[in-house]
């Protein structure tokens, strides 16, 4: 009896394994951790979504080397020691040669540490933190400027048409707020503006009107602020409550750049500008095309983490097609020799000015004008004319 | 002059914001007195009174503040069902630990915001209605004001109903039968229960009422701030802080509690920096149970006995 039944395990485990085998021959599995549930899932999904789009557009031409891509999601809830364990999962259990995904700076960093001590290639998608390609790692590849450059357009902007002399920074006390905010405060030393208030608050606050009282009194002429979804929306509410009249109300990408900043804050959100990495009016091939499929399917157009996950899948594929054998690396070096278009802009990874295979790409200003996202600024990509100077809140209606 | 306004303006903040830390807080302290046990699914309640509040405005365009009337009723149905099917059966279970009810708070957390985010999703959503930002200025009524003030309509609004709803419940618990059970059995269960009172009854409403005045909380809530599921972590903490200042259990306590934590943390991001908001809410945690066991009701109690 027992004999019978270890056998039928036995055979059943065989058949397990014959069925496994035959299905991974002409599919390719590829993991991505995301932050699905937790503070950021909101970033999550609209990655999930586009990394989806991206899927079935590359497996409609057939695919990686004649296989279909076959995406799973693995969710990390934005906990960085979550993040680890899927990766250390993923490449020890599951061997898979090639790591990219995440979204928040505190999980890619924590992912590059994992991937780089176990010789897998990780793309960073998102994470935006300088000094994860900092470290002179070998294995780790950024596709999205960093937290340094995400302000060069902005900064251009302020230079041209604001000329502030003084600026107050508030921030999240994260890996991403901090190292924006620092980065922000460094340039604005450099271009003589002064720093006036450097203020960081926690996640999930309820209320800001303690600091912001404290900005007002300082008066800046700019009010530069990094912050992920919801905070952005309180913040620029609670300034508008407060009527704290700055020249400008600026925000470092992230939660200023979605559209639901502007659902939420509604019209205090008007007029705010913001850095950004993309919009879905920029001029580079499949740009145009992945925003309007974008908004067919889901209703409203993605923000820039959504074209960076697109663009993601489409360099992976890439690479795949490139590399001689799938090995960590050859993908490796596959990844290093990569150059191609893509809907987020030109890839290439680079080794300057202290980073280690590092992507450089411009970076936008927007600004909330009759409710919607425009593109302001560089010029030559601007959808609309900036507005300013901008009206005082007791003006406004 | 400057700094005269940003330490008025601080104190209102934190005014405001204490007032509703408190009406989180009563529900904790109410059900902490009754029956022993601090509820750690307190603010995952609060967060389901959230979501009713929700979608309420979004498909029927319920304000916000009416759908206290359907939300707190659901969620004391809800506190009655929970204590009667789930806590009481628990109570009788022989086992090591003895707070095997606070275990199973924690468990209902969990269950609770891992089920929201699988129907609901993980997205942040939010209220807007169209006073979100509105506020009253002191110049608009004093033209010739040095000091410029605000005072945030929705803020305001909820303050009030907060205390509104915080005398009718101590109404409630001084004049009604009922009221006066729970605080016998608050008091002393074994005297309550020679003198007659029906305490699984009792403990079935207690835990109905304080699901109740977290609902409320979280209608007053939703207005000005936002919502996700796993909100209910961050209010159950603030509740537990309050608690424990306020003097376990006590009502009276969680009151003073809540206005203590909300001045507490505004003006230490006024002054010292908003960073440091949430290390400070701990530090006067630990300072009250090492300084002030009893928390603020064994102040009030030694006032009143001195008298």
């Amino acid at each position: 009896m027992k004999r019978i039944s270890l056998l039928t395990a036995f055979i059943l485990f065989f058949v397990c394994v014959i069925f496994t085998v035959a299905q991974a021959q002409d599919t390719l599995k590829l993991s991505i951790p995301l932050p699905l549930t937790g503070t950021n899932a909101k970033f999550g999904e609209i990655e999930k979504k586009s990394y989806e789009i991206a899927m079935e557009e590359i497996n409609a031409k057939g695919g990686v080397k004649g296989k279909k891509i076959v995406l799973e999601f693995e969710d990390s809830q934005g906990k960085p020691e979550v993040s680890r364990a899927i990766v250390e999962k993923l490449i020890d259990v599951k061997k898979q040669p090639v790591i990219f995904g995440e979204y928040s700076s505190s999980c890619s960093k924590a992912i590059a540490a994992v991937a780089e001590e176990r010789k897998v290639p990780y793309m960073v998608v998102t994470g935006a933190t300088d000094d994860i390609t900092q470290q002179r790692y070998k294995y780790v590849f950024r596709m999205n400027p960093t937290n340094a450059y995400y302000a060069t357009g902005f900064m251009s902007f302020l230079k041209e048409v604001v000329k502030p002399k003084t600026i107050a920074v508030l921030y999240e006390s994260s890996d991403f707020g901090t190292s924006g905010a620092e980065d922000m405060v460094k340039q604005a030393q450099k271009a003589g503006i002064k720093v006036l208030v450097k203020e960081q608050y926690e996640k999930g606050a309820v209320d800001f009107k303690p600091i912001l009282s404290k900005v007002k009194a300082a008066k800046p002429d700019v009010i530069y602020m990094v912050s992920y979804v919801m905070d952005a929306a309180l913040l620029m509410r609670q300034i508008k409550e407060l009527r704290i009249d700055a020249n400008l109300y600026a925000g470092g990408a992230a939660g200023f750049a979605i559209p639901e900043f502007i659902q939420n804050a509604k019209e205090a959100s008007e007029f705010v500008m913001t850095a950004t990495l993309w919009s879905p009016q920029v001029k580079y091939p499949g740009a145009k095309e992945f925003a309007e499929k974008y908004k067919r399917l889901y209703k409203d157009y993605p923000s820039y983490h959504g074209a960076e996950a697109y663009s993601a899948l489409y360099i992976i594929a890439d690479v795949l097609n490139r590399a001689k054998t799938w090995t960590p690396d050859d993908i490796r070096v596959a990844m290093k020799a990569t150059n191609m278009m893509t809907a987020f802009g030109p890839i290439k990874f680079e080794d300057k000015e202290g980073y280690t295979n590092q992507n450089f790409i411009d970076t936008l200003v927007m600004q909330v004008i009759k409710g919607k996202h425009e593109t302001i600024w560089p010029e030559k990509y601007a959808s609309a004319k900036y507005v300013y100077p901008i009206p005082k809140w007791r003006d406004r209606r | 002059m400057a700094q005269l306004e940003l330490f008025l303006q601080t104190l209102i903040s934190g005014f405001l914001l204490g007032g509703l830390y408190a009406l989180i807080a009563l529900g904790m302290a109410l059900i902490m007195g009754v029956m022993r046990i601090i509820n750690l699914a307190h603010g995952d309640f609060m967060m389901i009174a959230m979501y009713i509040a929700y979608w309420l405005f979004t498909f029927f365009g319920i304000d916000p503040y009416l759908s206290v009337f359907v939300a707190a009723p659901l969620l004391f149905l809800f506190g009655l069902g929970i204590q009667k099917y789930l806590l009481t059966p628990v109570m009788k279970v022989e086992s090591i630990l003895p707070h095997n009810q606070v275990i199973l708070t924690v468990g209902l957390a969990m269950v609770f915001s891992n089920l929201a985010t699988v129907f609901f999703t993980g997205n942040y959503r939010s209220t807007p209605v169209s006073y979100a930002s509105s506020a009253w200025y002191l110049t608009d009524y004093w033209k010739n004001s040095p000091i410029e003030l605000s005072l945030s309509m929705p803020w305001t609004l909820s303050f009030i109903i907060a205390v509104i709803i915080t005398i009718a419940l101590w109404i409630f618990l001084t004049k009604t039968d009922t009221g006066k059970s729970i605080r016998a059995t608050s008091q002393d269960l074994e005297a309550a229960l020679l003198m007659g009172v029906n305490v699984n009854w009792v403990r079935m409403v207690t835990l109905g009422i304080g699901l109740a005045l977290v609902a409320c909380a979280g209608c007053l809530f939703i207005p000005i701030y936002y919502l996700y599921p796993a909100l209910g972590k961050q209010f159950t903490n603030v509740g537990f802080v309050i608690t424990v200042i306020g003097g376990l259990g006590s009502t009276d306590g969680a009151i003073i509690g809540g206005l203590i934590l909300g001045l507490f943390e505004s003006l230490t991001a006024t002054y010292i920096g908003m960073g440091w908001a949430p290390a400070g809410r701990f530090a006067i945690f630990v300072a009250a149970l090492v300084f002030l066991p009893g928390g603020v009701s064994s102040i009030l109690r030694r006032w009143r006995l001195g008298k």
